[in-house]
This record gives C-alpha cells, sequence and structure tokens, in this order.
C-alpha cells in the first residue's frame, strides 16, 4: 500500500524516497546562506560598493558568521506577546517552505541500477500538481499572520496584516497565471509539464506561447515571496520590519530562511512552467544542472528588482493586483482555453 | 499500512479538538484558529482517502482564501476582552438540550443503518480516483446542472455582496473609487498622503 500522495506515476521504494527527501533539504539548506551571500555581494555591486569582504576570502565565509550569530542570540518575548505562538509561526513558516521544494522536478524519471526500480529526481509527483504548492502557499499565510499577532506590537501586527492582504490579492492572479500552462500541457503535475516542453509534447518551452502568464506569474511570484518590490509586510521604512520586529535569534532566521526557500520554490516552478524544466543540449546526466542554472537566473532576477524597484504604496498595490493583475490573467486563460480547443 | 491508521488517528483526534475548540474558546481568535487547525485536520482525512484534489481544494479555498478573511477580521475587530457572548440568556440555556437532542437522532440514525460497511473489507481506490481529471469530467458531465446552479449561486452571492458594499459606501461622501474595500480597511489613517480618496479630494 502506498501513502498517500506518493501513488502516482512512479512507484517508488520507500527507502528511495527518504533518502530523496533527505538530498533535496540538505542541498537546499546549503544553499541558502550562498544566496544570501549572492544577494549582499550583488547588492553591493549594484549599489557601487564592494559588499561583504572580511570573513574569509572574498567574504565567502559570512554567511557561515550570520548564522553563527543567529544561532548564538538571545530569544527575547515582548511582555505583551503570547510565547508559545511566537514559538510556532517560525516553524510553520519553514515547514510550509520546505513541503513545496517537494514537487519540484530536477530530471525525468530514471532507471536504477543499483535497486533495478525506477526513480524520479524529484521529491513526488502529485497528481495535483501544482495545487500541492498553492494548498502550501496558503497555510504559509498563519506563519506571518500568527508571528505578527502574537508579537503583540502594533508594527508587528500591521506587517501581518498588509501581508494578509497582499497574499489573498496575489494569489489568485498566480494560480490563474500558471492555468494557462496547465491547460496548454493537460496536466497539473510539473513533471508532466516539463516533458510536455520538450520533443514528445509541443517541443516548445511555454514561455513564449504564455508570454502573458510568464509575466503575470513572476510578478504575482514577487508578491507572494514578500520580496521587494512588493516587501511592504516587512517594510523597514514604515513599520521597522512588520511581522518579524519582534523575533531574535533562530527564530528570525527561521522566518528569513523561509523567504529564502520560497523565492527557490518559486523559481523552481517558473522553471518546470514556463523554461522547460529539465530540457536543455547535453546528455541526460546534465538535467538537473539545467535546472538549477535556470533557478540561479530567477534568484538573480529576485536581487536584481530589489537593487532597482522602489517600493509600492499600499493602494497601488491592491489596485495593480486587483484591477491590472487578475483580469490580465482571467483573459490569458479565456484566450488560451479558447486556442487549445481550436488548435 | 500502521503509518496510515496512526495518521487517521492523529487527523480524527485533531479535527474533534479542533471542532470542540471552535465552540468552547471565548477568546474569539483563539477560536478561529481552532476552525483551521479543524479545517486542516480534514484536508488530512480527505488525504487519506485518496481524494487529493479535495484535500488540496479544501486547504486552498477554506483555510487559505475563508479562513484568511476570518482571521483578519477577528484580528481587527475581535479583542480578546470581549467574549463572544454575554451570560445567560435564554438560547444559552436551551442550546446544550437541542445539541442533546441532535445527537440523539444522529445516534439513531446512523447506528440504524447499521454501518454495514464497518465490517467488511477496504476497498480499493481504482487508478486515477480523486484526480483533478477524473473530478473534472464528473463535474462537467454527470453533475453538470448540480454544479451549475452552485456557480450561479456563488455568482448571485458575489454581486449582491458588492451591492451591498456599494449602498455603505453610498452613506460616506468621499467617493474613494478605486482601493478595494479591504484596502480601505488597512490604510493607515496617519497618512493622507496615501489615501486615493483624500487627494483626490485635495485637488
Amino acid at each position: 500500500m502506498t501513502l498517500p500522495l506518493a501513488a502516482v506515476g512512479v512507484v517508488e521504494n520507500a527507502l528511495v524516497q527518504v533518502v530523496k527527501s533527505l538530498i533535496i533539504f540538505a542541498v537546499v539548506l546549503q544553499i541558502v546562506p550562498l544566496i544570501l551571500l549572492l544577494e549582499r555581494k550583488l547588492l553591493g555591486r549594484f549599489q557601487a560598493r564592494i559588499g561583504p569582504n572580511r570573513v574569509g576570502k572574498f567574504g565567502l565565509l559570512q554567511p557561515l558568521a550570520d548564522v553563527v550569530k543567529l544561532a548564538s542570540k538571545e530569544q527575547s518575548t515582548p511582555a505583551t506577546a503570547v510565547p508559545w505562538m511566537m514559538a510556532l509561526a517560525p516553524v510553520i513558516s519553514i515547514v510550509t517552505a520546505v513541503a513545496t521544494l517537494a514537487i519540484i522536478p530536477f530530471g525525468d524519471v530514471h532507471n536504477d541500477p543499483l535497486f533495478g526500480a525506477q526513480w524520479g529526481l524529484y521529491g513526488v509527483d502529485v497528481s495535483i500538481g501544482v495545487l500541492y504548492a498553492f494548498a502550501f502557499g496558503a497555510l504559509a499565510f498563519y506563519g506571518l499572520m500568527l508571528g505578527g499577532w502574537a508579537s503583540g506590537s502594533k508594527y508587528s501586527f500591521l506587517g501581518s496584516m498588509r501581508s494578509a492582504a497582499q497574499l489573498i490579492s496575489y494569489e489568485i492572479a498566480l494560480g490563474l497565471s500558471l492555468l494557462g500552462v496547465v491547460m496548454m500541457a493537460g496536466s497539473l503535475s510539473l513533471t508532466e509539464i516539463v516533458r510536455a516542453q520538450g520533443a514528445a509534447g509541443d517541443g516548445i518551452w511555454y514561455v513564449v506561447p504564455q508570454f502573458v502568464g510568464f509575466v503575470i506569474f513572476l510578478i504575482a511570484g514577487f508578491a507572494e515571496t514578500n520580496r521587494p518590490p512588493f516587501d511592504l509586510p516587512e517594510a523597514e521604512a514604515e513599520i521597522v520590519s512588520g511581522y518579524n520586529t519582534e523575533f531574535g535569534g533562530m527564530r528570525f532566521g527561521s522566518f528569513f530562511m523561509a523567504e529564502y526557500i520560497n523565492m527557490i520554490v518559486i523559481s523552481g516552478i517558473a522553471v518546470a512552467a514556463f523554461l522547460g524544466g529539465w530540457h536543455g543540449p547535453g546528455p541526460a546526466i546534465l538535467d538537473p544542472l539545467w535546472v538549477v542554472l535556470k533557478m540561479f537566473l530567477f534568484i538573480v532576477l529576485f536581487i536584481w528588482i530589489r537593487a532597482t524597484l522602489p517600493r509600492l504604496r499600499y493602494d497601488q498595490l491592491m489596485s495593480f493586483g486587483w484591477k491590472i493583475l487578475l483580469p490580465l490573467a482571467t483573459v490569458n486563460v479565456l484566450v488560451t482555453a479558447i486556442l487549445v480547443v481550436v488548435i | 499500512m500502521l503509518f496510515e491508521q496512526v495518521l487517521f488517528f492523529v487527523a480524527a483526534a485533531g479535527a474533534i479538538a479542533g471542532a470542540l475548540g471552535v465552540v468552547m474558546i471565548q477568546n474569539p481568535f483563539y477560536s478561529v484558529l481552532a476552525l483551521v487547525g479543524h479545517l486542516v485536520a480534514l484536508a488530512l482525512l480527505f488525504l487519506l482517502l485518496r481524494a487529493e484534489f479535495l484535500a488540496a481544494a479544501q486547504l486552498v479555498v477554506y483555510a487559505g482564501a475563508v479562513m484568511v478573511l476570518y482571521v483578519f477580521v477577528v484580528a481587527y475587530i475581535g479583542g480578546a476582552d470581549e467574549p463572544l457572548s454575554p451570560e445567560g440568556g435564554a438560547i444559552a440555556r436551551l442550546g446544550p438540550l437541542f445539541a442533546l437532542a441532535l445527537l440523539l437522532e444522529l445516534t439513531i440514525a446512523v447506528g440504524g443503518s447499521e454501518l454495514a460497511a464497518l465490517e467488511s473489507a477496504p476497498g480499493t481506490a481504482a487508478p486515477g480516483f480523486g484526480s483533478p481529471a477524473q473530478i473534472g469530467a464528473l463535474l462537467l458531465s454527470k453533475f453538470l446542472i448540480p454544479f451549475e446552479a452552485a456557480s450561479f449561486l456563488l455568482l448571485v452571492a458575489a454581486v449582491g455582496a458588492v451591492v451591498l458594499a456599494r449602498r455603505r459606501r453610498g452613506l460616506e461622501e468621499a467617493g474613494a473609487e478605486g482601493a478595494t474595500q479591504v484596502a480601505r480597511e488597512v490604510r493607515e489613517p496617519a497618512e493622507p498622503a496615501t489615501v486615493a480618496g483624500a487627494s483626490g479630494e485635495a485637488r
């Protein structure tokens, strides 16, 4: 008997699944500090500075110093706070972020010479596909919300309220933007979507026929990850970091890490849905490399945008989401549906 | 198999605890959170029944959209120092009576059916059972009319909500066009320069 969510596509050994999840988790956990360093280095260059260069050669050990600093800091709790909820909120954030990593495909199904079975280069290939990501994305809101509410501070509360409104507004556009791709591929599963972009399917990366969807997905993705220019929940200048103001040490570190993992997840979904996933020149063994390379491009874009654009005003954020992105995404879905049926 | 059983009992206990929490906790914020916990536990039960699409829909729609609004509103206006209902009252006394009557009725109804399925071996789900494709096909063939009726009902509700919100807005004089209701709630009053309506008046 297979477990829920694992009963689709290639049935794998339970041990293989455990090993896979451990590898994905370990690798991503190592990548997050590197992205952090990359971000600080790039931001430095964008702003005509050098960036961190004191710890280790070229500042390479800076993330290590940051982690040690965060881990050794004291957890403080304000008198007005709800302590157990302050402990719970970062956990929700990090769990939902890590769980979503499971559906990002790094390669196709391969025959295993060791165990004589098949396994795919992804965590799980669920039949509900991207809906899985949206389900956890929906739960991720509670991490921010509870964090802000439990802090018992006005700024934190305002930050979590902003994140609530922002998440509701942009999640719809995010879902609709992927619907075009889903209709073209005829499947919700990210691996099937990637396969449909290969020679066996349409043979074209969906960024070309679904360019509008791609742009909407990117913008809504920025909003979903609370990255600039949509970082109103943690706007430092107005509400001093918003929902995470009162968090110290690794609790803050968890929120921080969850944001970067969410960045990786959005990049991964964008790569799989629009940029052809593991497809690229070279033998099949290079597949994961292509995925990582394409994800790297998105990460750099995230950082680049942060250095380029100013933060939106709150009413701009709302009217942009509801009045421009949502109608555009709806029209995109409608046109795609007609074209898919006609052609 | 054992893992599934453990999961089932965890989810079932979570669902019951959440449902009890909703009605028994005095603080409205915790009460809403208990409802969220209940819905998540229900989604887990759906997963165990191989209804993956339903589980995801449960999380996205209920835990993700509906409950977010609940939490949003309760966090704003439901203070912890205001209990949900005043003490006493006829309803408070009659409530348990009706609940007991309902429980008895349900017990008789369920017991009367003898729960024949409990004795039989668990069935196996066909491949693709509960998948989005299958549910979509069912919705557009077998259940087309109920599906369309439900969507029409939702449309009516949405239009009704807009009409009601419009009417209330007519009472205020500033026609703050543009921002949605949510945005209007959230805007900080201390920043008149950012409010679309205020800036429109100034011009």
